[in-house]
Parts: C-alpha cells; structure tokens; sequence
C-alpha cells in the first residue's frame, strides 16, 4: 500500500506541490491505481522482450546545418525575456 | 448505400451549386449556434477559414481544378500545432500558447486548401475518456447532450457527429479516437504507429500516440488517412503509409475473409453492446467472411500494462512545463525551483497530475524493475500474441467500448473505474496496430455503439475495406438535431 511519505517524496520528484488538503484523497487515488497497476505481477515472465513497434530503427540523418527558427519567434512564448534570452531569477549568487 | 460526404462536397463545389465562401459560412454559424450546447471547439477560426474558402472560390472562378479536401471545412484537436493559432491542449498551462510552427498533418492539409474552422476540446493533455478534463470543460454527446462526448477527442467527435465539422483529425494514445467516434456514432480510425507523422503533435505517451482521421463513413476516413500518411523526416519514427492509397482498395469483395473474435474481447461488456457486436458478425457472415474464435490470454494485462507504459511516458514528456519557455508562468515565487512547482501545481488538472506522479512512481528507484520493466516485457508478450492472431485471421472484430456514453460527471468521480472501459481499446496503441471503429447500432438507451476493427501494422486498406462492407450492408449512421443537413 503506498503510504503518505511515498506520495511526498514523488511529488517532489514530479516537481508538483501537494497541498495538505489533497494529501488524503491523493493517497487513496494513488493506491487503487497502484493496486490496479500491481495486477501485473501475477503474470509468468514470459521473456517477450519488447525491443520496439513495427521493427522501428532509429533514423539517422546527416549533420547538415539547416535553416531553424529565429529567435524573436521562439521567445514570443515566453513570459519573461530579456536581451534574447529566457528569463529566470537567479540561480546562484 | 454507404457514400462519401467529401466527395458528395467537392461534386458540389465543382458544379458550383454552392460556393466554398456559402459552406463555409454556413458551417460557421451552424457553429454559432450550436457550440454552446455542444461546447466542441475551444477556439473557431472564422476569419481565416473564409480566407481559405475565398481563395478556393476564386480557383474554381478562374477554371482550375482543385483537390478532393480542398475548401472542405473541418477541424483539428487542439493538441495538434497550427501556427499563428493558439493551441492550448485543453489545459491551463497552454491557455495562451501560440505556436511557431505547424504540425505536419496540418502542413499538407494547409497546403490542400482544407477550410479549418477551429480547434476542438479534448481531455486535458490527451488524459481523459470523457473530455471532462478539459481546462474549458467537457464536449457534449450530439446525440444526447445529458451524456458526455467521449475522449479524449471528445470536441472532434462531437463536431462531426454534431456536423458542425466535416471531419477531423485527433490523435489516439489509449483509444481517445476510436472511443469518441464510437460514443457519437461515427467512424475513427487509428493508424499503424508510424503511419502519420507525430511532428507537431504535443506529446503525452509518445510510444503510443498516433494522429488519426474523425469522419461520418469510412470512405472519408479512406480519404483523409491517404492524404496524410506521408514518411517524414522530422518525425524520427515515421514510416508513411505502406502500399498503395487505401481509397483504391476499398469496395473489395470479402468472401472467404477471416474475421477473429477474441473471446476475452467480451468479457464483461455490457449485453447491448455484446449483442450489436455480434450483429455485425452475422453481417459480415452473410458477406460470405468467415468468423474464428480464438483465445487471447494476455489480454487482460493490457490495461495495467497501457497505463504504467503510458504515465511513464508522460511524465518525462510532461516534464518540459516549467514556466519559463512557454506557458503560464507562477507570479509569486522564491527561487527557480519554487517558480516552476508553483507552475506545474497550479497549471495542471488533477487528473494530469495523477499520472505525472503515477509515472515518476513506476520509474522511481527500487519500482522500475516491478512496473516499469515489467510492463515493458508484457508489452512484448502482448504484441507476441496479436502476431500470432494474424496468422489465423485476417481481422479481428471487438467492440470498441464495453458501453455506450457516460452521463455527464460520471467518469471524473472515479479514475480507476474509467481507465477500466478503455479496456478494448488499449491493446491496438500497445502493439502499434490499426483499428478503426464504425457505428454498429444503439444500446438500450438509444445512445450509439461502436464495433472495432482491427488489423495488422500497416493493413489499413484491410481494414477499412472491411469496415467499408460492413457500413455498405448495415449503415448505423444516425444524423442528430445538430449542425446543418446537406
């Protein structure tokens, strides 16, 4: 059963926040879908190893420099932009 | 007779009994109307659908020929790119995002003259079976609209069962085409992984994910599916389509097929819809196909299975929403950490949220090997087990979903529940397969039913055929209140 500080320490790797009113509601969804999700192990180990879909290979293309977006373009999503680069505050001092 | 809404369009566009401007404006009030009971489209694109149509117009003025799609008005999910317009997921951290750049679906159908009359809802980012995730709320059932459109494509479906669209295009991770398509009576197809480029599409299991055509007949989905499964060089797992255009291959005798029943297919499906499916067995028994029943053990791992693969992927795909290149943005904050968690807490839905923290779970040190890995080997044993069904039948037949539409608010009250009616239609995005759904009937509460057709990697002209047949014998298209009639 997945306890309150697995949730947590999840949720700090998902970089989310869990108010102290969701913690509760929160666990007991996670654990009937962890329950759900636990369902596999009853299963034998058959070795089908999946390697990918459609025998899919990686696609390769040559190391050509070709034209790409400008960086005005990319920027106009951005909340906050200074002197064409992304803004954030300041990681270290 | 089964015929082609497209086609039936682009005669009347060609004999000028209409002008594209004329449809175009019809459908746009048709949408004026009726998109806040249906609450399909999320943003309309009116100004530049009567561009398109204008120049479509004056090609035809000046004696040119035009394409089959050309000046015919439809729609896309609003997760795939279209440049200049905005493309929100359905989801509060993309409310305002514009992108750059187009979705290769979009680029050739662009390039057609298709009149896109606007984005539709969906589940937010792709995540739902009811299209009640949505930032903006849920699309509505045009046949009933106390019942819920499906999902996660449920403003494509409800659009063009509504006819407020000719056709569309969603993208299907779990079923969220052909589940939809099934709810509002209409037909879905979900092609081979690798068949249409993904480029542009914006990510949420991207092992799984396929963009596909939402029509009312198969034929158009015929249409569409050929026009837009090209090979792409910007989509690294793009293969186009196999063979020649499936168009030409439909309308094919189907005397001696094998059409597979995989019995554990119907277990726990609801009688109505069993007995509609078994229906158009009958159908397609008395089209002179043979139907084998056969075994598919591994079937029932396939939920689990898609889910822990599917939130795995999504919460790296997921991870790119932190407030700094796109999107909403948190305004009171610490520092750059605190910045993009109040970002992504604020920014997500619940049900997003669950599966980004479902997905690091299965990934996290010490579970990988029992989720993670072991789905993965599953995966296989699944994909081992279709291979082998292929080399009894040449089809397989299922329902598409193990009811008919939910009523509204059911689906969002209890997750576990609602992951478990994507059970028939989870299998075909594991293994990479194509399926289609077409109307088979309707339940006990007058709501629409969907069979399933599913086939081979790259055997869409095998199964739209088939689908073809079985629409041209038993049409169950119903048009609704909705829309306009032509």
């Amino acid at each position: 059963m997945v306890t309150k500080e697995e949730i947590m320490k999840i949720a700090i790797l998902s970089k989310l926040f869990v108010a102290d009113d969701e913690i509760d509601k929160l666990t007991k969804d996670m654990g009937e879908i962890i329950s759900f999700a636990d369902t596999i192990n009853n299963a034998a180990d058959e070795g089908g190893d999946f390697d990918n879909i459609n025998n899919l290979s990686n696609v390769l293309r040559d190391d050509e420099v070709v034209p790409s977006f400008e960086r005005e373009k990319i920027l106009q999503n951005a909340k906050d932009s200074d002197s064409g680069c992304f803004l954030v505050k300041n990681i270290m001092k | 007779m089964s015929e082609s809404k497209i086609a039936k369009l682009h005669e009347g566009l060609v004999n000028k009994d209409f002008s594209c401007t004329e449809l175009t404006k019809k459908y746009i009030e048709a949408i004026e109307r009726d998109n806040g009971t249906l609450n399909a489209y999320v943003t309309v694109t009116a100004d530049t659908a009567l561009e398109t149509a204008e120049r479509v117009d004056k090609k035809i003025a000046d004696g040119k020929d035009i394409g089959l799609l050309e000046g015919i008005p439809m729609t896309l999910k609003d997760n795939i790119s279209t440049e200049g317009i905005r493309t929100t997921c359905c989801s509060k951290i993309l409310e305002d995002y514009t992108p750059i750049y187009d979705a290769t679906v979009w680029d050739i159908l662009k390039k057609d003259n298709a009149v896109l009359l606007g984005k539709t809802n969906m589940d937010e980012f792709a995540m739902g079976s009811s299209c009640e995730t949505s930032y903006f709320g849920g699309a509505k059932n045009p046949h009933n609209v106390n019942h819920v459109a499906g999902g996660s494509s449920g403003g494509v479906a409800s659009a063009v069962g509504g006819n407020i669209a000719v056709y569309g295009l969603g993208s299907d991770t779990g079923g969220s085409i052909r589940q939809p398509a099934s709810f509002c009576g209409i037909v879905g197809l979900k092609p081979t992984y690798g068949a249409v480029s993904r480029y542009g599409l914006i990510a949420y299991a991207s092992s799984l994910d396929q963009i596909g055509p939402i029509t009312t007949n198969v034929e158009d989905a015929a249409i569409i599916f050929d026009a837009i499964s090209q090979y792409d060089d910007m989509d690294s797992t793009s293969q186009g389509r196999k063979g020649a255009p499936v168009c030409r291959n439909l309308k094919n005798d189907i005397k001696g097929i094998k059409i597979g029943i995989a019995r554990e297919y119907l277990d726990g499906v609801r009688d109505d819809v069993r007995t509609a499916v078994e229906e158009a067995a009958e159908v397609y028994k008395s089209l002179g196909a043979e139907i084998v029943y056969f075994d598919l053990p591994s079937l029932k791992y396939a939920l689990p299975v898609y889910y822990i693969i599917a939130c795995a992927e999504a919460s790296s795909n997921l991870g790119r929403y932190d407030g700094i290149r796109y999107g909403y943005k948190a305004e009171n904050y610490k520092d750059v950490n605190d910045m993009i968690k109040k970002t992504r807490s604020t920014g997500f839905g619940e049900e997003v949220k669950r599966r980004i923290l479902l997905g690091t779970y299965v990934l996290s040190s010490g579970y990988y090997d029992a989720y993670y890995k072991k789905a993965q080997n599953l995966r296989g044993t699944i994909i081992s087990a279709f291979k082998k069904a292929f080399e009894i039948c040449d089809v397989i037949l299922a329902p598409t979903v193990p009811m008919t539409a939910f009523e509204n608010g059911h689906a969002v009250s209890d997750p576990v529940e609602t992951y478990l009616t994507d059970i028939c239609t989870v299998p075909v995005n594991i293994c990479g397969l194509p399926g289609v759904s077409v109307p088979c009937g309707f339940g006990s509460n007058g709501l629409p039913i969907g069979v399933q057709i599913i086939g081979d990697s790259f055997t869409e002209a095998k199964i739209l055929n088939a689908a073809w047949q079985y629409e041209n014998a038993a049409n169950k298209f119903k048009s609704t209140d909705f829309g306009i009639s032509i």
